[in-house]
C-alpha cells in the first residue's frame, strides 16, 4: 500500500484530436508544442504541482511515444517521486481478453486498482486539451466544503457560442440542476470546461455501474454525469474566471499562440509562483544576426535568425535565413526557413523545413500548415487553410 | 568510458577576474547567456560516457554547490556513481587541511572518495580553462599506450600567457620532455589544459607520496620533477578544438563575445554534444515592438525593447525602450531603463541601470559592475 493521497489526478490523454489534422498525424494532441517552451500537456501538469497534487495518472492510447517520452520519469514538473508522481497508463491484456478504452469513463474505469492504491479520497479528472492555470487546490476546497459528489468547473462563455458547449444550468449555491451537451437554446452560459473533481467513493459507483451496461458509451459527459444528476447526487459548478483557451483546431492553436505576444499577457506566464515546466533542451540562448530583425516575438534558445520575424512565436532551435521572413506564424522545434522564403500566418511543424524562395500562407484567410518533418522544395506554395503533409 | 571517473579541482586562484569572482568561484561564473563554466566541464565529461563525477570545492562553493544540485541535470544522479560534490572539511586527523594550497593538497583530503569510486582511471581537470570536448579519443590512445600519465595540451597561441600557465616540451613521439610552470616569457608552444589522465592506483600513490614530502601541486611539484629525472613516463595529447582560459576580465569577455560568431559558436555546442545546465522554466525571449537586436545572443526570460549590439544578454534581462547596449555581457536578472547607454561593460547578476545613464569602458578594460548594484 501506498502513502494516503487525498486525491489523484487522472489526465486524459488519449484522444487523437483529429480536427488538428496532420499536426496529430504521428502525435497525441497533448504533446503539441505550444508557445515557444511548452507542449500542452505541460499546463494541467504544471497545474497539479502547482497545486499540490503530486499524483497523475496520464490516459494514453493514440499514438503515444512521443507524449511518453516527453513525461519521462516526470523530473520537469518534479513529479519524479518515491511515493506518487507521474504514471503513464495504456490500456492494458487481463487475462485472456483486453481492450482499448472505450470512452473517457471506460479510461478511468479500466484503472480502479490504479487508483485505489493511493487509498485516495477524491479525484480530479484533466483533459490535455486546454491553455489555462487553475488553483485545483482551490477547487477541491470548495467540493469538500459543499460536501459534493462531483463538482465541475465551468466558465462563462459568450451566449452567442454556448450552444457549442456542455452548459450547466445551475441553482442556488451553484447547485448544478441540469446539463445539456451543446442546447440549442441554451438556458446558462456556464460551459463546462472539462475540469471534475469527484468524490472517489461515487465515481467508482457509477464507473462500475456504467461499465456492466451494455448501451453505455462510456463517456462522463454522455453517462457519468447525467446518471448522476438523475441520482439527484450533489453535484456543484465551481466557477473559473481566468484565461482559459481551447486549443483543439488549428485556428484556435494559432490564435492561442498569438495571445502569448500581447503585453500585458492574457494568460500571465511571467508569473513566479505559478510557473509552467517543461522539457528543456538546454541550447544556446537565442542569436539575432547583424542584418537579421525580430519584433513582437517570443524566440526561444537554440534559434538563428539571419532574416526578418515579426509577431510570431518560434521553438527551440529554428533557423530563419537570410532574406526570410516569418510574420505571424508559429514554428515548432528544429524547423527551417530557408533563404527568401516568406512564412505568413501558418503553424510549421517539427523539424520542417522550407525551400528557400517558398511562399506558405497568406495574409489574410485560414491558416497554413506544414506538417512535422516535411521538407517543402525550394519555390513551394502552400496557400491559405492548405495543410502540406509530405 | 564508464571507467573512467573525474575529478574537477575549482580552488585555483581568481583574483585575476576581479569583483566577478568576489561572490563565486570560476566554476561558477555565467558563461554565454545561460551557462556556468563547470557546465561545459561537467557535459564534456557526461558526454564522453563519464558516470562518476567529482568537484573539488574550496572558497566561494555556495552559489556552485546551488548550481549542480543533485546532478540530475547532467544525468549525474545515479546510485552508484553520479555527482559527488567535495567541499573543504576540517576533522581530527591529518587527512583533512582545510585550506588547500594546491590540487594535492585537495586530492589528499578527498582520498576516501577516489578509494570508494569503482573507476580504473581517474580523469583530473580544473576550472579555469573552458571547453567543449570528446575525451573518448584520447582515452583510447592512452589505454593503447604504455605511458603512466596523459597530459592535454594547445598549441593555440591565444593560450600562452607571460608569467602564467605550464607549457610543455613534446617530442617527436608525443612525449613530454620539459615542463615550465609559470614562466616569465614561456619557451614551449604547447600550452597545458591542466587535464590528467592515469590510472587511479597511480594517482593515489602520487597524492599519498607528494603530501608525505609536503608537495602541493600534482604538475609544478611532482611531474615536473619525475619528467625531468626520466621517471614517469607522460605522453601529451594534442587538443585541437577551441579553448578558452578565463584567466581575465578581458578573456572573459572575449569567451562570451567570441559565441556569437556561428561557426565558434556551432563547435562550441555541436548537436551531438550539448552543455547542460539547471534550467530555469521561463517564457521564451520576448523581442518587443522597438527591439533592435544586431549580433546578439538573448537567453530566455528576457524583454527586449532597445538596441542590443555585441552583446550577451543572460536570462530574464530587460532592456528599456531608447535603451542602447554595446559590446556588454549583462548576467540574469539585470535592469536597463529607457535611454541609458552601456558600451563595453559586465553587469554581475540582478545590476539595475536607471534611464539616461551613460556608461562607457574600453575593449581592454571592460568596466564590471558588483551582483545587486544599481546606478543612477
Amino acid at each position: 500500500m501506498m502513502n494516503k493521497k487525498q486525491c489523484v489526478a487522472m489526465l486524459l490523454a488519449g484522444g487523437q484530436g483529429s480536427r488538428l489534422g496532420i499536426l496529430t498525424a504521428d502525435v497525441a494532441k497533448p504533446a503539441i508544442p505550444f508557445g515557444g517552451k511548452y507542449r500542452i500537456i505541460d499546463f494541467p501538469l504544471s497545474n497539479c504541482t502547482n497545486s499540490g497534487i503530486d499524483v497523475v495518472g496520464v490516459l494514453t492510447q493514440y499514438r503515444p511515444l512521443a507524449l511518453n517520452a516527453y513525461i519521462g520519469s516526470g523530473s520537469p514538473w518534479d513529479l519524479d517521486l518515491a511515493h506518487g508522481g507521474v504514471y503513464v497508463l495504456p490500456p492494458y491484456q487481463t487475462g485472456k481478453s483486453g481492450e482499448w478504452y472505450s470512452g473517457t469513463a471506460n479510461a478511468i474505469y479500466q484503472n480502479l486498482q490504479f487508483i485505489e492504491q493511493f487509498d485516495t479520497d477524491y479525484v480530479l479528472i484533466l483533459s490535455g486539451d486546454h491553455i489555462y492555470k487553475m488553483d485545483y487546490n482551490a477547487m477541491l476546497k470548495a467540493h469538500i466544503e459543499n460536501e459534493a459528489d462531483c463538482t465541475i468547473a465551468v466558465r462563462e462563455v459568450p451566449w452567442a457560442e454556448a450552444s457549442r458547449f456542455g452548459i450547466m444550468n445551475t441553482g442556488e449555491g451553484n447547485r448544478i440542476d441540469e446539463f445539456e451537451e451543446k442546447p440549442a437554446n441554451p438556458k446558462s452560459n456556464k460551459a463546462s470546461m472539462g475540469v471534475y473533481i469527484f468524490t472517489w467513493d461515487k465515481l467508482r459507483k457509477y464507473l462500475t455501474e456504467d461499465a456492466a451496461d451494455p448501451a453505455s458509451s462510456n463517456d462522463f459527459g454522455k453517462n457519468i454525469i447525467p446518471n448522476m444528476l438523475n441520482d439527484n447526487q450533489r453535484m456543484f459548478a465551481y466557477d473559473f474566471e481566468g484565461y482559459w483557451k481551447d486549443v483543439g483546431t488549428i485556428e484556435s492553436l494559432w490564435e492561442a499562440n498569438m495571445d502569448l505576444l500581447e503585453l500585458p499577457m492574457p494568460i500571465d506566464l511571467y508569473d513566479k509562483k505559478w510557473r509552467i515546466y517543461g522539457r528543456n533542451p538546454g541550447l544556446a540562448p537565442s542569436f539575432v544576426a547583424e542584418g537579421g530583425k525580430a519584433i513582437n516575438s517570443l524566440i526561444t534558445e537554440g534559434c538563428e535568425v539571419y532574416g526578418n520575424v515579426e509577431h510570431s512565436i518560434l521553438f527551440a532551435g529554428v533557423t530563419v535565413e537570410e532574406g526570410a521572413k516569418v510574420i505571424d506564424s508559429v514554428l515548432m522545434p528544429g524547423c527551417t526557413v530557408k533563404r527568401g522564403a516568406v512564412v505568413r500566418r501558418a503553424i510549421i511543424a517539427e523539424k520542417a523545413v522550407i525551400g528557400s524562395g517558398s511562399e506558405v500562407g497568406e495574409t489574410t484567410g485560414n491558416i497554413a500548415v506544414v506538417g512535422d518533418r516535411v521538407t517543402l522544395p525550394a519555390g513551394s506554395v502552400v496557400k491559405a487553410g492548405e495543410q502540406r503533409a509530405e | 568510458m564508464k571507467d573512467v571517473m573525474g575529478v574537477i579541482y575549482t580552488g585555483e586562484k581568481d583574483d585575476f577576474l576581479r569583483s566577478l569572482t568576489k561572490v563565486r568561484a570560476i566554476a561558477a561564473m555565467p558563461v554565454c547567456g545561460r551557462y556556468r563554466v563547470i557546465d561545459f566541464l561537467a557535459s564534456s565529461m557526461v558526454n564522453s560516457g563519464m558516470r562518476n563525477v567529482g568537484v573539488i570545492m574550496q572558497k566561494n562553493y555556495q552559489s556552485l554547490m546551488d548550481h549542480l544540485g543533485s546532478g540530475k541535470e547532467w544525468d549525474l544522479h545515479g546510485k552508484n556513481d553520479g555527482l559527488f560534490i567535495l567541499p573543504p572539511f576540517l576533522n581530527v586527523d591529518d587527512e583533512n587541511t582545510g585550506v588547500y594550497k594546491g590540487s594535492i593538497d585537495a586530492l589528499h583530503s578527498n582520498m576516501g572518495y577516489l578509494r570508494r569510486s569503482r573507476q580504473e582511471y581517474v580523469l583530473l581537470t580544473n576550472s579555469l580553462i573552458v571547453y567543449n570536448a570528446n575525451f573518448t579519443d584520447a582515452f583510447a590512445r592512452f589505454r593503447a599506450s604504455d605511458a603512466d600519465i596523459m597530459m592535454f595540451y594547445t598549441r593555440n597561441p591565444a593560450m600562452q600567457r607571460d608569467n602564467y600557465g605550464a607549457y610543455l616540451d613534446v617530442d617527436a613521439d608525443g612525449i613530454i620532455r620539459d615542463v615550465e610552470v609559470d614562466p616569465v616569457k614561456p619557451k614551449y608552444k604547447n600550452t597545458s589544459m591542466d587535464i590528467f589522465l592515469m590510472k587511479k592506483s597511480l594517482l593515489l600513490e602520487l597524492v599519498s607520496a607528494g603530501s608525505a614530502h609536503r608537495y602541493h601541486e600534482l604538475l609544478g611539484d611532482i611531474i615536473l620533477r619525475s619528467v625531468r629525472d626520466n621517471g614517469m613516463k607522460v605522453m601529451g595529447y594534442e587538443y585541437t578544438d577551441l579553448c578558452y582560459r578565463l584567466d581575465s576580465v578581458e578573456n572573459y569577455m572575449k569567451f562570451n563575445l567570441d559565441c556569437l560568431d556561428p561557426q565558434i559558436r556551432h563547435q562550441l555546442f555541436p548537436e551531438d554534444r550539448p552543455v547542460y545546465t539547471k534550467v530555469r522554466d521561463q517564457l521564451a525571449a520576448r523581442y518587443m515592438e522597438n527591439a533592435n537586436v544586431i549580433n546578439s545572443m538573448i537567453a530566455d526570460g528576457s524583454m527586449i525593447n532597445g538596441t542590443v549590439e555585441h552583446s550577451v544578454l543572460f536570462r530574464g534581462v530587460k532592456i528599456g525602450k531608447g535603451a542602447h547596449v554595446k559590446n556588454c555581457i549583462i548576467m540574469q536578472d539585470g535592469v536597463i531603463e529607457d535611454g541609458a547607454y552601456l558600451e563595453n561593460c559586465i553587469l554581475d547578476k540582478n545590476v539595475f541601470i536607471k534611464a539616461g545613464v551613460r556608461i562607457i569602458g574600453t575593449k581592454y578594460y571592460p568596466i564590471c559592475f558588483d551582483k545587486g548594484s544599481m546606478i543612477k
